[in-house]
């Protein structure tokens, strides 16, 4: 549909602006809040300009931590989200592709059922199952470590899904080709399957990035020991201080360096991601 | 190269009742370029693929050179395949499409090279080596498809409707390189396909299949001059042959209680008769043929009409003059006599 009517124009974008408005404030006021000393934010008012404490709050959180509220220094913290949310990522794609490659591609015994299995594993998110899983976690020994932080999060099923969903949809042909120039399944995994999966991988990438990233509930249950807190839950924390005032500041600081990962994952993959797209066949 | 041999070749899908092939049996030499041809579903690519090693056999035996193949994986027969929609691997370049196979039979990297330089320049495809499959043409698709099978060298080619996702054009076009490549390669080839035209036109010897059996093999013109029964009368030819119910009485061929054409030399007796379109001679002068209409190709013309009850179709140059009413002549020469019931030749 092209439409040429400035009045439509200007409404388009009036609801554009408005909502990016309304998505970017707050991050503003997070910015803003981060560069001002904790006294300017207590004060009860609510500057729109940024201060001058801008290097001083974030050479505080990164290097130093808030003691206060006991939060360690917050690049130890995003170090451990990082760590996990590769693990979570890394680990489920690895499992599902292998996983959807076997129930595609394979006839074995039970086919149907695995797959069912599978499946209804997507119903059960660590939400629902979260007091047996942490049993689970518990009994093996892995309550503070990177292992019982991403494993039980590794565990479910979508990803397996999508890509069975994909791998349904690449022709016959191409695999009877494939058979007939001498490829045996492993080869066939690597040389086909794996190439083109390469636009799925990037969007699931992303995806399961941010949702390892900003898991928040599981690291609170399952860490005791600062040197494994995420800097999600670092941030509620921060917050929760017993006896005095919330440092503000330190909290938005935290905040902004904790969106920054996410975006930089977005922006970057996005590249590979639209690539993939334009270049898929048909 | 070598040669195929089938024998008493049966396939029963899984899960249906009857088999889709009923027992084949088919010698092919060294070096023929043979075509399968039949209706949708008789049966064709079940049996090409059979002898590619992508469906098991059910009963029977596959023979390739001198190699029982029944149980050998598809890459172990020395075959090469072309898909109907070409199956190139869209995220290689050509260069790639075409080593692949070479180098999962580690091939050196020398003889790959020379081998594609070769086939890129029989198929002229030398230009485009490092496009992805996806920034080519139809027809350029397909030439990359038959570069992954000439590269390998084999046994023996396979092609299953290569050309049927290609424009009129093109297609003819590509029929007549398809043809001229083998009697430069002469490797032996096996041809699936539905158009009774290409069939005939690159066939060395053609088969027809119908429902899961053949049934006739032959040089393409001894199938067209003597159908062996209704069946492949009727499937060869455009426009196809007349087929009429009718009877021999006293040497003559009555239908309908006229006859049609005299002096014959075939046993009395309800028959199955039938004439090629381009055999029946039509005057304009008022006679046996009710014209109905008249299909104009350019340099012939197809005009349909009755004789009687019976449609018939002839075929005439520009010169003869039509009207409402003409006599068509059946020179008894050519017409062609098949059992009533059964449909076989007589
Ligand atoms: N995988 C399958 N499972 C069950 N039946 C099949 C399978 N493939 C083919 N058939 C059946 O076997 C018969 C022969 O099929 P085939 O594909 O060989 O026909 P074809 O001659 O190649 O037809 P077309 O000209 O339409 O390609 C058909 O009746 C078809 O329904
Ligand atoms: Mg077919």
């Amino acid at each position: 549909m092209v439409e040429n009517r400035p009045f439509l124009t200007f409404l388009a974008h009036l609801v554009l602006i408005l909502g990016v408005a309304f998505v970017a404030l707050p991050v503003w006021i997070a910015f803003v809040a981060s560069t001002h000393d904790q006294a300017t934010f207590l004060g009860g008012s609510m500057p729109l300009w940024p201060g001058s404490n801008m290097w001083e709050t974030y050479r505080t959180i990164l290097t130093d931590g808030v003691p206060n509220s006991g939060t360690p220094p917050l690049t130890m913290m995003m170090t451990n989200s990082l760590i996990m949310a590769l693990i979570i990522t890394f680990g489920k794609i690895a499992i599902s592709v292998i996983s959807a490659f076997a129930i595609v591609y394979f006839r074995f015994p039970f086919r149907v059922l695995a797959f069912w299995i599978i499946f209804v594993t997507l119903m059960l998110p660590v939400e629902v199952r979260i007091m047996p899983t942490f049993k689970v976690v518990a009994d093996l020994g892995l309550l503070n470590s990177y292992a019982g932080l991403s494993i039980p999060l590794i565990a479910s099923a979508t990803a397996t899904f999508l890509f069975r969903q994909f791998f349904l949809t690449i022709p016959e042909e191409l695999v009877e080709a494939a058979r007939i120039d001498g490829a045996g399944p492993m080869k066939f995994f690597r040389d086909m399957v794996l190439p083109l999966s390469q636009t799925n991988i990037a969007a699931l990438f992303v995806i399961l990035f941010i949702y390892g990233w900003n898991q928040y509930l599981w690291p609170m249950l399952i860490t005791t020991d600062e040197k494994f807190y995420t800097v999600v839950m670092g941030i509620k924390r921060m917050s929760d201080v017993a006896d005095s005032d919330p440092q503000w500041n330190f909290v938005m600081g935290s905040a902004m360096l904790a969106m920054l990962p996410p975006v930089l994952v977005v922006i970057f993959m996005q590249r590979l991601f639209v690539k993939g797209l334009v270049e898929q066949e048909k | 190269m070598a040669g195929i041999k089938l024998s008493a070749v049966k396939k029963t899908y899984p899960g249906s009742s009857e088999p889709a092939v009923k027992g084949v049996d088919l010698d092919i030499q060294d070096g023929e370029f043979v075509v399968l041809v039949g209706p949708s579903g008789c049966g064709k690519s079940t049996l090409l693929r059979m002898i590619a090693g992508l469906e098991t056999i059910s009963a029977g035996e596959i023979v390739i050179g001198d190699k029982v193949v029944n149980t050998m994986e598809p890459a172990e027969r020395d075959i090469a395949m072309v898909f109907q929609n070409y199956a190139l691997y869209p995220h290689m370049s050509v260069r790639q499409n075409l080593s692949y196979g070479l180098k999962n039979r580690k091939m050196a990297r020398s003889e790959i090279d020379r081998r594609i330089e070769e086939t890129a320049a029989i198929l002229q495809i030398g230009d485009y080596l490092e496009r992805k499959p996806r920034a080519l043409s139809g027809g350029q698709r397909q030439r990359v498809a038959m570069g992954r099978a000439i590269v390998r060298d084999p046994a023996a080619f396979l092609f299953d409707e290569p050309l049927s996702n290609l424009d009129a054009k093109l297609r003819l076009h590509m029929r007549g390189e398809i043809k001229h490549l083998h009697n430069r390669l002469r490797t032996t080839s096996v041809y699936v396909t539905h158009d009774q035209l290409e069939a005939m036109t690159l066939a060395d010897r053609l088969v027809v299949l119908n429902n899961g059996l053949i049934e006739q093999v032959g040089r393409p013109l001894d199938l067209y001059q003597k159908p062996a029964s209704t069946f492949v009368a009727g499937f060869l030819g455009a426009p196809a042959m007349n087929l009429m119910e009718a009877e021999v009485a006293e040497g003559a061929l009555m239908l309908g209680g006229a006859a049609l054409a005299g002096g014959l030399q075939a046993r009395p007796g309800r028959v199955t008769a039938g004439i090629r379109p381009e055999a029946i001679r039509l005057r304009a002068e008022p006679g046996n043929f009710r014209l109905d209409y008249v299909e104009e190709l350019g340099g012939t013309r197809i005009v349909h009409g009755h004789i009687g009850a019976q449609r018939m179709i002839a075929q005439t140059d520009l010169a003869t003059e039509l009207s409402d009413e003409m006599t068509a002549e059946l020179p008894g020469a050519e017409l062609h006599f098949f059992h009533a019931e059964t449909g076989q030749r007589l």
